[in-house]
C-alpha cells in the first residue's frame, strides 16, 4: 500500500466547496450562456416532431439512395424506421435524433477550427491532445454531476456531456486529414502563388474532406453511444426507455429501445459513410483526370 | 417504495463482487456456518454503511467469512430469491418487489430478519423550508398549481417543474399516478431526473442557491440530514388507493400519502437455520432514523466512504452495537479496532 503522506480530505473539501461557490455565484450566468444550445436543440426537436412521420422516412430513404445509388441501404433504412414506428418508439427516436444532431452540429462548429489550428501548430497539438484524451476517457458521471449543478438539470447538461464525449474524434481526424494532404500538392499551390487562406480553403480542406467526414461519422456514432448516459441526467428519448427497462427488469422494453438506438446508429453511420466514400471517389477521379 | 439507482452498475457489481480482505482476528463467538456470507452493499449511503457495519461485526465478532458484494434492490432480491446469495441485504426496500418477496417468504427461500430502521423511513413530496416560510399558503400538494411560477421549468417556462422519481424506481409509477390524481398536468411538468445522482445534484443546486424546488425524496439520507425541507401535505395514506397508484393498469388514480415504506433486513433462510447466533444478532441490530442520519452526516462531513463510516460507527457508538452481540464478541470487535 502507498503510505498516507498527506491528508487528502482538506483538498477534497476544497474542491467540493469550490464547486458549491461556483454554483452559488455563477449559476445564472452559466445557465444564460448555455441558452443558445438549448434553443438549438429545442428547435431541432420541435421541427422534427412537427414533420409528418412519412416525410422523415422519405427523406432518410432518399438520402440513403442518393448516397449509395443502390437499393440495399434504402431498404435497410426503411425497415429500421418502420421498426421504430411499430415499437412505439417514434417520439423517443426523434428526441434522440435531435440530441444527436444538435450535439454533432455544435461539435462541428467547435472541432473544425481546433483541428485546423492543431494541424498548423505543433505546440497547439501538444496542448490539445491530452485534453482530448481526457474528454474521451474521463468517466462521464464524474463531470455530469458538476455540470448538472452548474447549468441546472435538464437538456443542457445532457447536450454538453454528449458534445464533450463526441467532439474529440472530429478534432483528431480534422487535424490528421489536413496533415495528410500531399506536400507536393501544397508546394505546387505555393508555386502558383496561392495565399495561405486560399491554400487552406481551396486545397487542404477539400482534399481532407473524406477524413473529416469520417470524423463527423465517428462523432454521430459517439453521440448516439451517449444517449443512455445523457438520459440519466434528464435528456429523455430512447436512452430513457432503456433506463426504465433496466430499472424495472422489463427486458423487452430495454431490448427494443436498445435495438432502436442500434437502428438509428446504422442509418446515420451508413448514410454518412456512403457520402464519404462518394466524395473520396470523386477526389480520386479528379486526380486520375489530371 | 423507492427502488434505488443504477441497475446496470448493480448487475455488473453483483457478478463481480468485492472481496473484503481483512486478516482474521481472534474470534470469540461461533459463526455457525463455514459458508461465505455475502452481504449486499446497495449503492446508496445508508445501506452501504450498514452493509459494512454488519460485515465488521460478523467477521470480527463472530469469526464468519464475509464478503461484500455490490447490489441494487431488484437484482439483489432476484438473486436472493433464486439462488440464496447474497445471504444478507441489510436495507431492503421491499415496496417495489412486494409480490416476489412475499412469495419467497411463503416458500421459505428468504426471510425477514427484523426491520432495518426501527422508526421507519420517510417518503414524500418536499419543498425547501425557506420556500415554505416565504409562502405560508403553500402547505398541501393541492396548493402547488397556485404557486407554479415559483418552480418555473427552464426547458418549458410556461409550466412549473416537479422533480419526480428516476426511471425504473418503484416510486416513478406512484409519482406519476399522484401527479395525475392531483391534476397537476396543466400547471406542472413531471420532470424525470433520469438517475438518483441527477436528482441529488438538482436538489443540491437549488438549496445552495436558495432557489425554490419541488421534488420527491425519501429518508434516511444524507441530503435529508443536510438540508431543511418541508413535506407537502397529502390526504392520509389509504391502502387501496395506494395499491391502485402502484399498479400502472389500475384506474382511476387517487390521492393518498406514501405509507411508511417497509425497509427490512432481508436474509436467505439458510443463514438463519445454519447460524442461530447470527439470526439472533440480526434481529437485534436495528438503528433509528436519527442514528443513521448522524452516521451519514459524519461520513459526509469527513468525506468518508462506506467502510470508513462503518469503522467510525464501530469505534464511536459501542454503546449501541454492543447490545446486539454477546459480551465476548463485543470484546473481540473492540480488540480488533
Amino acid at each position: 500500500m502507498f503510505p498516507e503522506i498527506i491528508d487528502t480530505r482538506p483538498l477534497r473539501r476544497w474542491v467540493d466547496d469550490g464547486l458549491e461557490w461556483v454554483v452559488r455565484a455563477w449559476g445564472d450566468e452559466f445557465e444564460a450562456a448555455a441558452q443558445p444550445l438549448l434553443f438549438l436543440l429545442n428547435s431541432i426537436q420541435r421541427f422534427l416532431l412537427w414533420l409528418p412521420w412519412w416525410l422523415i422516412i422519405i427523406v432518410l430513404v432518399g438520402l440513403a439512395y442518393a448516397a449509395t445509388r443502390r437499393a440495399v441501404l434504402p431498404i435497410v433504412v426503411l425497415i429500421a424506421m418502420i421498426f421504430l414506428g411499430l415499437m412505439e418508439l417514434w417520439e423517443d427516436s426523434v428526441k434522440t435524433m435531435a440530441l444527436m444532431i444538435a450535439a454533432t452540429l455544435t461539435a462541428i462548429v467547435f472541432s473544425l477550427p481546433v483541428g485546423i489550428v492543431m494541424a498548423r501548430s505543433a505546440i497547439v497539438r501538444r496542448i490539445v491532445t491530452p485534453i482530448l484524451d481526457l474528454m474521451q476517457t474521463l468517466p462521464s458521471f464524474v463531470y455530469l454531476i458538476p455540470v448538472v449543478m452548474i447549468f441546472g438539470p435538464g437538456k443542457i447538461p445532457a447536450l454538453i456531456a454528449t458534445i464533450v464525449y463526441a467532439a474529440p474524434p472530429l478534432v483528431r481526424l480534422t487535424d490528421l486529414g489536413l496533415r495528410l494532404v500531399d506536400p507536393d500538392v501544397l508546394e505546387a499551390t505555393q508555386a502558383f502563388g496561392a495565399t495561405p487562406r486560399q491554400r487552406l480553403f481551396g486545397v487542404q480542406i477539400p482534399l481532407a474532406l473524406p477524413t473529416i467526414l469520417a470524423g463527423v461519422n465517428q462523432t454521430t456514432m459517439m453521440a448516439l453511444a451517449m444517449v443512455v448516459i445523457a438520459s440519466m441526467i434528464g435528456a429523455g428519448g430512447l436512452g430513457y426507455q432503456v433506463l426504465q427497462g433496466i430499472g424495472r427488469l422489463e427486458v423487452s422494453r430495454g431490448l427494443f429501445a436498445g435495438l432502436g438506438i442500434v437502428a438509428l446508429a446504422i442509418i446515420f453511420d451508413r448514410v454518412t459513410q456512403a457520402f464519404g466514400k462518394q466524395l473520396q471517389e470523386r477526389i480520386g477521379l479528379s486526380e486520375v483526370g489530371k | 417504495m423507492t427502488f434505488k439507482l443504477g441497475g446496470f452498475v448493480a448487475a455488473i457489481g453483483l457478478t463481480a463482487g468485492l472481496m473484503v480482505a481483512l486478516p482474521v482476528a481472534a474470534q470469540a463467538a461461533e459463526c455457525g456456518t463455514d459458508k461465505t456470507i455475502d452481504i449486499a452493499e446497495m449503492n446508496w449511503p445508508s445501506a452501504a454503511a450498514l452493509a459494512h457495519i454488519h460485515a465488521i461485526i460478523l467477521e470480527k465478532g463472530f469469526g464468519c467469512s464475509v464478503e461484500i458484494v455490490a447490489g441494487d434492490t431488484v437484482p439483489t432480491s432476484a438473486s436472493m430469491l433464486s439462488k440464496g446469495v447474497p445471504a444478507l441485504a441489510p436495507e431492503l426496500w421491499t415496496g417495489t418487489i412486494q409480490d416476489a418477496w412475499d412469495k419467497g417468504v411463503a416458500e421459505g427461500t428468504v426471510s425477514v430478519a427484523g426491520v432495518a430502521i426501527s422508526d421507519g423511513a420517510v417518503e414524500g413530496w418536499w419543498i425547501p423550508t425557506y420556500v415554505a416560510e416565504a409562502n405560508p399558503g403553500l402547505k398541501r400538494v393541492e396548493d402547488l398549481p397556485e404557486y407554479w411560477e415559483l418552480f418555473k421549468d427552464a426547458d418549458d417556462p410556461s409550466q412549473g417543474r416537479f422533480y419526480g422519481c428516476p426511471p425504473g424506481w418503484g416510486c416513478e409509477i406512484i409519482n406519476t399516478a399522484l401527479f395525475e390524481a392531483f391534476e397537476l398536468e396543466d400547471s406542472f411538468n413531471l420532470f424525470s431526473p433520469g438517475s438518483g445522482g441527477n436528482l441529488d445534484a438538482a436538489i443540491t443546486r437549488a438549496f445552495v442557491r436558495e432557489e425554490p424546488i419541488a421534488f420527491y425524496y425519501w429518508g434516511p439520507t444524507s441530503i435529508m440530514g443536510k438540508y431543511a425541507m418541508t413535506k407537502l401535505e397529502m390526504p392520509a395514506y389509504d391502502e387501496a388507493i395506494h395499491a391502485c397508484n402502484a399498479d400502472p393498469a389500475c384506474e382511476p388514480k387517487g390521492k393518498s400519502a406514501f405509507p411508511t415504506p417497509p425497509v427490512i433486513k432481508g436474509v436467505a433462510t439458510w443463514l438463519l437455520g445454519e447460524a442461530p447466533a447470527i439470526a439472533d444478532y440480526l434481529k437485534k441490530s436495528t438503528l433509528t432514523n436519527v442514528e443513521i442520519s448522524r452516521m451519514l452526516s459524519w461520513g459526509d462531513e469527513n468525506k468518508a466512504g462506506a467502510r470508513e463510516t462503518a469503522e467510525n460507527f464501530i469505534a464511536t457508538e459501542a454503546d449501541l452495537w454492543s447490545q446486539w452481540v454477546p459480551a465476548d464478541a463485543a470484546e473481540a470487535i473492540k480488540a480488533s479496532m
